[in-house]
Order: structure tokens, then C-alpha cells, then sequence
């Protein structure tokens, strides 16, 4: 069976100022997959989804999603940033932000209204924190605060989600609940890509991972590259973790 | 009050308002400094535009010296983009020098140009009414006044259309990045307004009144509110009630009214951050006493949850053998009788059974961290509002 190809990386090279964090990517990341992209602090992988998403400019290299430039399918796309990218003092609540992932499909100046609200209302709802929409943001926890901004990305209804670092600073039962969407996303034909830092996890979170130092080190699914010899070429020690069957 | 009086609050009022706009979102993107930069650095677009118009009023000379603003922050980002200084530093660095040139521009030039250094930093309202706008021969007010009135227009416009991206660029750049909001078009727009607005006021009030009217009323407003309506709302409010109250102190005290309307900006934000109802330095200091009586009380009670023995739950005892941490162990007690969470029998503290309930469920959410569960004890207990 031949998988449609959702993201397609050729050649892709990043540099802040002229040094290169990301060395000639290629990357091929199949429709439907749940995807994790491993490696050590400083790897590129955040950059990596910043340069699919036209907010790093490559140097070299070029990206599409479904075969199109990212500019002519940014309908099709969510963004899920680290959660400590933004000021939580902002002066806003949580159904407010996440009606911000319904201001791609508005375009410029138009403004949400009710069909937005309510959209925003049901995704709060799937990730539990309906209970919560008129609280201040940063009255919220940090794994009540990583779940407003996975709200706001499934509000999108995009076709393909990126995660930095969607479990970080998060506790175990916001963690589950985070994964469970995310599987529930693949089984409906998403493609989900997370930046993940937690090794010991992949096996049971991802079907399809990647490894990342600077350049690709391998991608593929998990039960056939997540070995020792692939987590030791990307953090360069000896890396022995064990797979439970 | 004479017609004049009218038209100085009217001015001062249009150029608040206007300054709070851009003001509250500068203050919300951490960009207070730039202000201070910009108001500055468009001295030598000012001294440049008078040289080719002859007119202090023209939208050339306005246009120019906003783009001096604008050359200012891309200097600015330069230098920091290098990574050798901080933002601080190339702000420092920048505008003290594009100053300097308008400075040295107007000394060398000084005997055929109407305009001098203390007009730019302290501004000359009082005699904007003096300088009047005629259309074919008719009186239709002063010029200041239809200057900054337009600037108005066009900066409620741009923020009624654009408050969606506004918002959404301030918050979270790299989402509005990802939605095909360029968080860099919008930069320069606010970065183009705030010089617009700060050119088109300065000549009413001067460099140091207009950094003041952008960020005093903002930092006020974010204070008492956590709604971005509300702040742009209240920040108005506030830089109008200012400016009015201002202009009457100046009145009263026979002195500059660009040098009294700070002084009252500087006033209402003392008053806002001593007394604002939940960020308020009283309201804080309020909440860290109440946080001590809470964690004693707390304490107090989980001491007889774990003793069942009469001696460890003695009122002497209780005294001596707790920590009550800068608390009275009387306000404790107190506390517990008066909650209905302890009942003293002889002298032997006991438990009652919602005050059992009510340590087991503080101390279940001390360990998880789990909000939801304790979501009504919220309202009675600072403790457990995060």
C-alpha cells in the first residue's frame, strides 16, 4: 500500500547567523501517522517545525505539504508552539485563546462570531476545560495551560498538527489526556508531528519517529528504527533503552 | 472657561487617547523603552522636515520625522541582531545619537528656525491655540488640534479592522506566524502609528509627556483589568482624566501644563498599583498575611489528624509545640472554631468532621496539584488560588 505523503522536506538547511542548526534535511512524513521527533538540546528539532511552517526562513531547501507550497495550505496545518513561547499574563481568557486558532480560516480583519464561539466552546470541551473558559490564563495551571493550546489547535480542524513539546511541565493525568487526542486524531486519518523529549515513552505514545541531531539521523516507524544503535548515532553515548513487547 | 481652555483640554484629551492606542500594546510587548527611543529620535526627521516644508503642521514634516521613528527601531533590531549588546543597550545607543543630530541641526540653524530644544521636550500647549487652521479664509480651530484629531481617526481605524492581528501578534508571534499574520508587518504597523502619534503630539506635549501618556495610562489599566478591551478602554480613560485634571493643576498652580499632566499620570498609577483590587501592593501584602494564617491553620489541623492522644491535642500544648510561622496561635484557633472545623472540649482540640474533611482535601491537593477538586474551596482560601 502506497501512503499519500503529507510533509515533504527536501534539501532543508537553517542558520542563525550563518551557523547552520539544520544540516540538508530530507524528510518524508506519511498522511496518518503519529510521529515523534527525538534528539538531544539544540538538535534543531523546534526549528525543524519552524521551518515547515514558514516562521524560520531556510536557507536552503524547500518544504511542501501535500504537495503545495505551506503558503497555499495553511488551512490544512495547526501549530501547537512550547507553551512557554507567550506571556501568560497576557490580558486574556482561555475560550479567547482558543478562539485564536479559528483566526487562520477568518483571514485579515474579519472577526469571529458565534459559529467561532461555539467551535471554540466544543474543542475547550474535548480537552476538559470547559469548566475554565472565562478564567484569566494565567490562573491556570501549566497542564491547563497546555491544554488550551491544544484546544486552539484542534478548533483549526486542520489535516496535520505540530506539538513543541506538548508534555512539558505537564502532570501524568494531563499527559494521558493529551495523548489520548492525539490518538484520537490519528485514528481520524490526522497526521500529528511532536517535538518529544521523553525517550522512554515513544514506543508506547508514536507509530513513526524520527531522529534529529543537526542532520536526519533516520525516520521511519517505531517498532523498525527506535533501537539503540539509532538513539546512540543521535546523542553520541551509548543509549540503551528497553522496548517492552 | 474661555474657548481656549476648551480647545487645550480638547487637544491634550485627542493626544492621550491617542497615545494610549498604540501605548497599551507597546506595554503589553514588553516595548515601553521604544517609545522613550522613538519620541526622541524623530527629532532629526522634525528638523529635516522643517527645512524642506517651512511648516511645522505639514504632513510632510509629520510623515519624515515618523519615519525617522521607524529607521530608529530597525537600528535598534540591527544592533541587537548582531548579539553583541541587549536590546537595552542598542536602544541606549541609538536614539541618544539621532537626538544629538536634531540637537547640533537646530543650535547650527537657530537664527532662521522657529524651533527650539526645550518647545521639543516639554512642548508649548498652552500656546496651541494661538496657532489656528484656516480653510478659505475661515477660523476652523487650531491646527494641533485637527492634526491629532486625524491621527486619531486613523488609529482607531487601523485598531478597529486589525485588533484580531493585533492581538493575536502580541500574544503568540509564532502562531500568527503559522496563520499567515506576519507578526513583522504588524511590528512595523504599530511601530509606524506609534511614530506618527508621537510626531503628531509632540509638538502639542512635548518628547517627555508623550512617552509618558503611551505607557503610565497602559501600565495603569493592566493593572485593574485582565481583559485587553477593558485595558485599551481603561487606559484611555485614564490618559483623558489626566489629561483634564492636569491641565486644571497647571491652572492652579500657574506652571507647565505638559509638566502637571505627568504628574498626574504619575499619581493615578501610584493610587492603581497601591489599591488595585487583586495586582495592588495592598491587596497583595492582604493576600501574603492571609497565605501565613491559612498554612498555620492548615498545619494546625493535620497536627490533629495524625494525634489521636490527648496531650499532643492540649490547647498549652498546641501553643508550644507548633510553629505558627509569625502568626498568633489565638487567630488560628479562631480561624478553626469559627469555620466550624475544631470544637474544644476542656481544653482537648478535636477535629469536627468537616474539618477532617477539609485537610484531607487541602493536603490532596498540596501533594497532586490537582485543581478540580477543590474548584468551590477557592472563593474562601487564598492558599489554593495558585
Amino acid at each position: 500500500m502506497k501512503q499519500k505523503i503529507a510533509v515533504k522536506v527536501d534539501d532543508l538547511t537553517v542558520a542563525y547567523n550563518y551557523k547552520p542548526v539544520l544540516w540538508d534535511i530530507d524528510l518524508e512524513i506519511p498522511e496518518g501517522v503519529l510521529m515523534a521527533i527525538v534528539g538531544p538540546n539544540g538538535a534543531g528539532k523546534s526549528t525543524l517545525i519552524k521551518a515547515i511552517l514558514g516562521i524560520l526562513k531556510p536557507i536552503a531547501g524547500s518544504v511542501s505539504i501535500y504537495e503545495k507550497p505551506y503558503e497555499k495550505q495553511r488551512s490544512l496545518v495547526a501549530y501547537v508552539p512550547q507553551k512557554g513561547s507567550v506571556d501568560w499574563d497576557f490580558p486574556t481568557t482561555a475560550l479567547d485563546v482558543v478562539m485564536m486558532g479559528t483566526y487562520g480560516s477568518l483571514g485579515w480583519i474579519k472577526r469571529p462570531g458565534q459559529k467561532e464561539k461555539k467551535a471554540a466552546l466544543e474543542a475547550l470541551e474535548k480537552v476538559g476545560m470547559l469548566p475554565f473558559k472565562s478564567r484569566q490564563i494565567s490562573q491556570l495551571s501549566g497542564g491547563q495551560q497546555q491544554r488550551i493550546f491544544l484546544a486552539r489547535a484542534l478548533v483549526q480542524d486542520a489535516s496535520i498538527y505540530f506539538m513543541d513539546e506538548p508534555f512539558q511541565g505537564v502532570d501524568a493525568t494531563t499527559e494521558i489526556a493529551i495523548i489520548n487526542i492525539l490518538k484520537e486524531l490519528r485514528k481520524a486519518g490526522k497526521t500529528v508531528i511532536v517535538v518529544h523529549h521523553d525517550l522512554q515513552t515513544v514506543p508506547e505514545y508514536f507509530d513513526w519517529v524520527t531522529f534529529l541531531n543537526v542532520k536526519k539521523i533516520a525516520t521511519g516507524p517505531v517498532k523498525d528504527i527506535f533501537n539503540d544503535d539509532n538513539l546512540t548515532k543521535t546523542y553520541g553515548i551509548n543509549y540503551k533503552v528497553s522496548i517492552q513487547e | 472657561m474661555s474657548n481656549a481652555q476648551i480647545e487645550i483640554q480638547l487637544i491634550a484629551s485627542l493626544v492621550a487617547i491617542a497615545c494610549a492606542i498604540p501605548g497599551t500594546f507597546l506595554v503589553l510587548r514588553k516595548m515601553a523603552m521604544i517609545s522613550d527611543a522613538i519620541s526622541h529620535s524623530i527629532l532629526p526627521g522634525i528638523v529635516v522636515g522643517f527645512f524642506i516644508t517651512q511648516d511645522l503642521n505639514s504632513p510632510l514634516l509629520i510623515l519624515l520625522a515618523a519615519l525617522t521613528g521607524v529607521i530608529t527601531v530597525v537600528l535598534v533590531e540591527r544592533i541587537q541582531k548582531t548579539g553583541l549588546v541587549k536590546e537595552d543597550t542598542a536602544i541606549g545607543l541609538v536614539f541618544p545619537a539621532l537626538f544629538s543630530i536634531g540637537v547640533i541641526m537646530i543650535a547650527k540653524n537657530a537664527n532662521d528656525v522657529h524651533l527650539d530644544v526645550d518647545a521639543v521636550l516639554l512642548g508649548e500647549l498652552a500656546f496651541a491655540p494661538f496657532d489656528r487652521l484656516f480653510i478659505s479664509g475661515t477660523d476652523v480651530g487650531p491646527k494641533s488640534l485637527w492634526i491629532i484629531g486625524s491621527i486619531l481617526v486613523i488609529t482607531v481605524g487601523l485598531l478597529i479592522a486589525f485588533f484580531k492581528e493585533l492581538k493575536v501578534s502580541t500574544f503568540d508571534a509564532g502562531l500568527a506566524a503559522s496563520l499567515g499574520f506576519s507578526p513583522a508587518l504588524i511590528h512595523y504597523g504599530l511601530m509606524t502609528v506609534s511614530s506618527v502619534t508621537t510626531v503628531g503630539a509632540f509638538d502639542a506635549v512635548g518628547a517627555i509627556l508623550v512617552v509618558a501618556l503611551m505607557i503610565a495610562p497602559a501600565a495603569s489599566a493592566y493593572l485593574l483589568t485582565t481583559d485587553l478591551k477593558k485595558m485599551l478602554g481603561l487606559a484611555i480613560v485614564f490618559g483623558v482624566l489626566s489629561a483634564i485634571s492636569g491641565y486644571w493643576f497647571a491652572h492652579w498652580l500657574d506652571a507647565s501644563i505638559a509638566g502637571s499632566i505627568t504628574t498626574m499620570l504619575g499619581v493615578l498609577f501610584l493610587l492603581v498599583y497601591l489599591f488595585a483590587p487583586s495586582k495592588g501592593l495592598i491587596a497583595v501584602m492582604y493576600r501574603e498575611k492571609q497565605q501565613r494564617i491559612e498554612v498555620s491553620l492548615l498545619t494546625f489541623l493535620l497536627h490533629l489528624k495524625n494525634h489521636n492522644e490527648e496531650t499532643e491535642r492540649h490547647v498549652n500544648h498546641l501553643n508550644e509545640h507548633i510553629n505558627w510561622q509569625k502568626v498568633r496561635s489565638k487567630t488560628v484557633l479562631d480561624l478553626a472554631l469559627k469555620n466550624n472545623m475544631i470544637v474544644i472540649d476542656n481544653k482537648i482540640v478535636s477535629l469536627t468532621e468537616k474539618g477532617d474533611e477539609f485537610t484531607s482535601q487541602a493536603i490532596d491537593y498540596i501533594i497532586t496539584n490537582e485543581d478540580a477538586q477543590i474548584e468551590d474551596m477557592k472563593d474562601d482560601f487564598f492558599l489554593f488560588r495558585g
